[in-house]
């Protein structure tokens, strides 16, 4: 018992938290170092204030320092809070950095290092006046870096291409909202709704698409999705009200390949290493963050995770950079805190 | 020191076997065999080995069993096929890994380490092997884990190393445990059990019996050890504190304190002070080893009664502890790594699994134990996924209720769902979201069907469709009225016309249009009119009559006429241009006959006259 305790008091020292005025939900993490200095990465926060005025930071890290310095000027106002955000991919030769926001609209926003930021554009999908069903999450996509997929609480998904500002698709994808949207390659993407359905969709063919899972319960939501962009095989998912993390295989649909059940209560949020392809996070309502290796095959009593880290509340958001591969980002409350893994 | 070593030849294959037997009777961790080799003159490369040490595998660990000689040497075996399947596996990646008996996860972290040694080589001078080759003598090597890594770079593993000359190579056998060095264990070893004569000078019968009785004294120290030092049910290697706990250095199974202090190689060299006066306790030896350390650290030392002095051993932990400098593994496990990752393809340290990584103190997260409710955790009596709900569910509404329908009402209703963390608490929220999904899209149907409405917010859609929807009933009725008083004049009964018009104006008038819309409009009410206007209105509904009164300003107009296009608009041309400001126009079409009832002010400075108006009219009325 001690042990572990002076373990944990050990291994915080390489936690490195943020505290922040307000609750967090939304967190990015950039691809593109910083022109300052590149060693410091760049990380958006976007605040869970149950009120018209939210707003996103902007910070950067230092993993060398293990330092977290906030910028006065990097910090935006947004109506309500922020659903998700994005940094552009690192396929983005731009020279400054794009964040995403989504919340009434999807905004893009430049970063001027840490001089300022400036919104780009504010796309608009309503034809008529100003109403646009408000999203719920968007995806930007890694190979084709101007195409960005939102999904919204109308069952619709629509596929920008940011680079004229317009849409390139919009689809009904489900019979409920949607809630989660994920990219896989340049023209295939995954949804989640309330209709409890994984949905696989190809812009080749925007007609159909494939259910790859269904919630055992009928209409039980699927709160989030996460695509494991080292072996697009496998995709993994959760359920409102659970603590099971389930991780399909697109080769074999309706049929979960593994049921991760290791939480003391329901999952918030998941992540696949973005250097590995059989390593999955997650974190929920239990506090903890888990780290889960997925063997070829499992043994009877189910898997369990490789490690853990305690935080001091609820995790609500978790995200793990290819940018930062060593490092995990997670934010309970009103703080932000990087996990060294 | 003279040692007369028979090379006897012997067969490998009793080597295993005798490298087992060996390192069981001292109860020491591993031995291995460095050879020659073959293919390389002047390398010492990995001939054979026998692992000793713990096993994760076995929930009830002990380090020693000596009845299980099969198990250790199937043990052996097994990570000796293990280290094959890997290295084939990293060779040709494409082929499959030839399937071990164990698996990389089954390792602790001496079993890795042991595995790992399978693929070092040693030049001749080169590390400890080779220079006990060199040399010809046996060392002792005790701090193994704060040797210079030109001596030993393999420290992790081993406190203490011993490796001696054997035929045609070094035999090599460590402990995770510190032991004092002691050439007569090395003799020991030799003689029962390798069979090689060895004469020791100055040997005498009653010395080598207090030798041994050394060695007994280490048996049995490690055997009442209460903590044996490689227990580990778990694999929690994570215990980096395991020196300063107070507890033997020997618990750690996993040196994690690398002291950046070097320790050179004992060579037989005289102690220094330090330690000779604990060494002479026990063993009087003027002549033996004697170790010269950079740094006077004690290792654990054995006294004459056998007890461990826990105080020293203290010392030895806390001076441990304030030499831990930041970890540098990369001097100290280059190889060590570098064969790991090698093996397992990738250098990152998740993967490269628990081993590598716990031994990092630089994770924040630590082995997870199943059992592991370290924190009796305060269950959260919220709604599950609470934030995540809200993001999802509420925020958008937030978004389509506009500021003026307050979010407050609908997370009213959530609260009423809140504390019921069950099923029922999610149905009520589901059915409430359902219930304001449907409202919210039946105000944006309303919106896009009244064109009227321009603002987002639920009151100004619903004012703006009353007020469309009451234009639109005027309509409706004004143009019902006409048409029927189309029929009636075709059929020929004005009189129910005339009961059915509801006017202001009396019953003199004809083809009047809805009241309610007069009541709109502000205009002075004229149908209370002075007696001295004159009017004359015929009642039969022939053509042409044209009706002008005036009073003060205001006049009424009243025309009969045959219908034509355009007429109308002519007429009210003419009104305009008689400086006639009309703010009432009623007019219906019977049977083709325009009925037009005008109210007018005259505005400009010249009265115009009733009959000019008249006439006027006339003119427009009677063109063709």
């Amino acid at each position: 018992m001690e042990n572990s305790t002076q373990d944990s008091l050990l291994r915080l020292e390489n936690t490195v938290t943020y505290e922040s005025p307000y609750p967090l939900y939304a967190m990015a993490i950039s691809s593109t170092p910083s022109r300052t200095n590149q060693y410091h990465q760049r990380i958006a926060l976007g605040s869970f204030i149950e009120d018209y005025n939210n707003r996103i930071d902007i910070l950067s890290f230092d993993p060398e320092t293990l330092s977290i310095k906030t910028h006065q000027n990097l910090s935006l106002e947004h109506p309500y809070p922020p659903t998700k955000l994005m940094f552009s991919p690192s396929s983005v030769k731009k020279s400054n950095d794009l964040l995403a926001s989504s919340g009434d609209y999807l905004c893009l926003w430049e970063v001027r290092d840490s001089a300022s930021v400036k919104p780009v554009s504010v796309l608009n999908n309503s034809k008529t006046s100003e109403f646009c069903a408000p999203l719920t999450s968007f995806d930007w996509n890694d190979i084709e870096p101007k195409r960005i997929v939102t999904c919204s609480i109308d069952t619709t998904c629509a596929v920008w291409d940011i680079e004229k500002g317009a849409v390139e698709t919009q689809l009904i994808a489900h019979d409920n909202e949607v809630y989660d949207i994920a990219w896989g390659e340049a023209r295939v993407f995954a949804s989640v709704s309330a209709d409890g359905s994984v949905r696989r969709f190809d812009l080749r063919d925007k007609e159909h698409s494939t259910i790859i899972y269904e919630s055992p319960r009928p209409d039980t939501p699927l709160l989030r999705l996460a695509w494991n962009k080292q072996d697009l095989r496998y995709m993994a998912t959760i359920l409102m009200d659970s603590n099971k993390v389930v991780i399909l295989d697109i080769r074999y649909p309706t049929i979960p390949v593994a049921a991760l059940e290791r939480h003391r209560s329901s999952v918030n949020a998941i992540a696949w290493a973005p250097q590995s392809c059989r390593h999955i996070c997650s974190a929920g309502d239990d506090s903890q963050a888990l780290i889960w290796e997925l063997p070829t095959l499992a043994g009877p009593n189910g898997i369990d995770p490789i490690s853990m880290f305690s935080a001091a509340s609820e995790i609500n958001q978790l995200q793990w950079s290819a940018a930062l591969p060593d490092w995990i980002a997670i934010a309970f409350s009103n703080k932000m805190q990087l996990l060294k893994v | 020191m003279a040692t007369a070593l028979h090379n006897q030849e012997r067969l490998p294959e009793y080597l295993n076997t005798q490298l087992a037997i060996a390192v069981r009777s001292i109860q020491w961790s591993y031995a291995i065999f460095w050879s020659i080799s073959d293919r390389q003159p002047g390398v010492l490369e990995w001939g054979n080995g026998y692992y000793n040490g713990d096993i994760k595998t076995r929930k009830t660990v002990q380090s020693i069993e000596l009845k299980e000689d099969e198990l250790g040497l199937q043990r052996s075996e097994q990570l000796r096929e293990l280290y094959e399947s890997l290295s084939v596996g990293e060779a040709s990646p494409q082929a499959r890994r030839p399937s071990a008996a164990l698996s990389p996860e089954d390792l602790t972290d001496t079993e890795w380490y042991y595995l790992v040694c399978m693929s070092f080589v040693f030049d001749i001078g080169e590390g400890l092997p080779g220079t006990t080759l060199a040399n010809g003598h046996p060392t002792w090597l005790c701090n193994a884990h704060s040797a210079d890594s030109k001596v030993f770079s393999r420290s992790l593993l081993a406190k203490t190393v011993v490796c001696f000359p054997f035929m045609r190579g070094v035999v090599e056998m460590g402990v995770t445990e510190q032991v004092l060095e002691d050439p007569s264990l090395i003799q020991h070893i030799k003689e029962s059990f390798l069979e090689i004569p060895y004469t020791v000078a100055k040997n005498s019968s009653a010395r080598s019996d207090k030798e041994l009785a050394c060695a007994t004294f280490n048996r049995e120290i490690l055997d009442t050890r209460p903590i044996p030092a490689v227990e580990c049910g778990e694999l929690d290697i994570s215990s980096p504190n395991g020196n300063s706990n107070g507890q033997p250095a020997a618990d750690s199974i996993m040196v994690e304190g690398l002291n950046g202090g070097a320790s050179q190689v004992q060579s037989w060299q005289f102690m220094d002070d330090d330690f000779s006066n604990c060494v002479h306790h026990s063993l009087n030896s003027s002549d033996c080893i004697s170790q010269t350390i950079v740094d006077p650290v004690k290792v654990a030392p054995i006294f004459k009664n056998g007890k461990v002095n826990d105080q020293s051993l203290q010392d030895v932990q806390d001076r441990n502890h304030t030499k831990l400098t930041a970890l540098d593994l990369r001097n100290d496990d280059l190889h060590y790594h570098s064969v790991l990752s090698c093996l397992l393809k990738t250098s990152h340290p998740l993967i490269l699994g628990p081993n590598v990584q716990n031994c990092r103190q630089e994770s924040s997260f630590v082995s997870w134990k199943k059992a592991g409710l370290v924190h009796t955790h305060k269950l959260n009596s919220g709604t599950p996924q609470e934030v995540l709900k809200k993001i999802l569910f509420e925020v958008p509404r937030m978004h389509v209720d506009g500021l003026l329908d307050s979010p407050e009402h609908n997370s009213n209703k959530v609260v009423v769902g809140r504390p019921e963390a069950d099923e029922i608490g999610a149905s009520h929220v589901l059915s409430e979201r359902k219930r304001r999904e449907k409202l919210n899209k039946r105000f944006m149907i309303l919106k896009s069907i009244v064109p009227s409405i321009s603002k987002v917010d639920k009151v100004s859609i619903l004012d703006d469709t009353i007020e469309y929807l009451q234009e639109l009933e005027r309509k409706v009725e004004e143009l019902e009225s006409s048409r029927e008083l189309l029929e009636a004049r075709t059929k020929g009964k004005p009189l129910d016309t005339v009961e059915r018009t509801s006017d202001n104006y009396g019953s003199n008038k004809i083809g009047n249009g809805k009241n309610s819309l007069t009541n709109k409009r502000k205009a002075p009410d004229i149908d209370k009119m002075d007696p001295d206007i004159n009017h004359n209105v015929s009642k039969d509904g022939s053509a042409d009559n044209i009706t002008v009164s005036m009073n003060k300003e205001y006049l009424l107009i009243e025309i009969k006429c045959v219908w034509r296009d355009g007429i109308l608009l002519e007429i009210m041309d003419v009104a305009g241009h008689l400086h006639l400001d009309s703010h009432s126009v009623q007019s219906s079409t019977i049977d083709g006959i325009l009925s037009l009832t005008i109210k007018s002010k005259h505005k400009g400075l010249n009265a115009v006259s009733i009959s000019t108006i008249k006439q006027a009219l006339q003119r427009v009325a009677e063109k063709c």
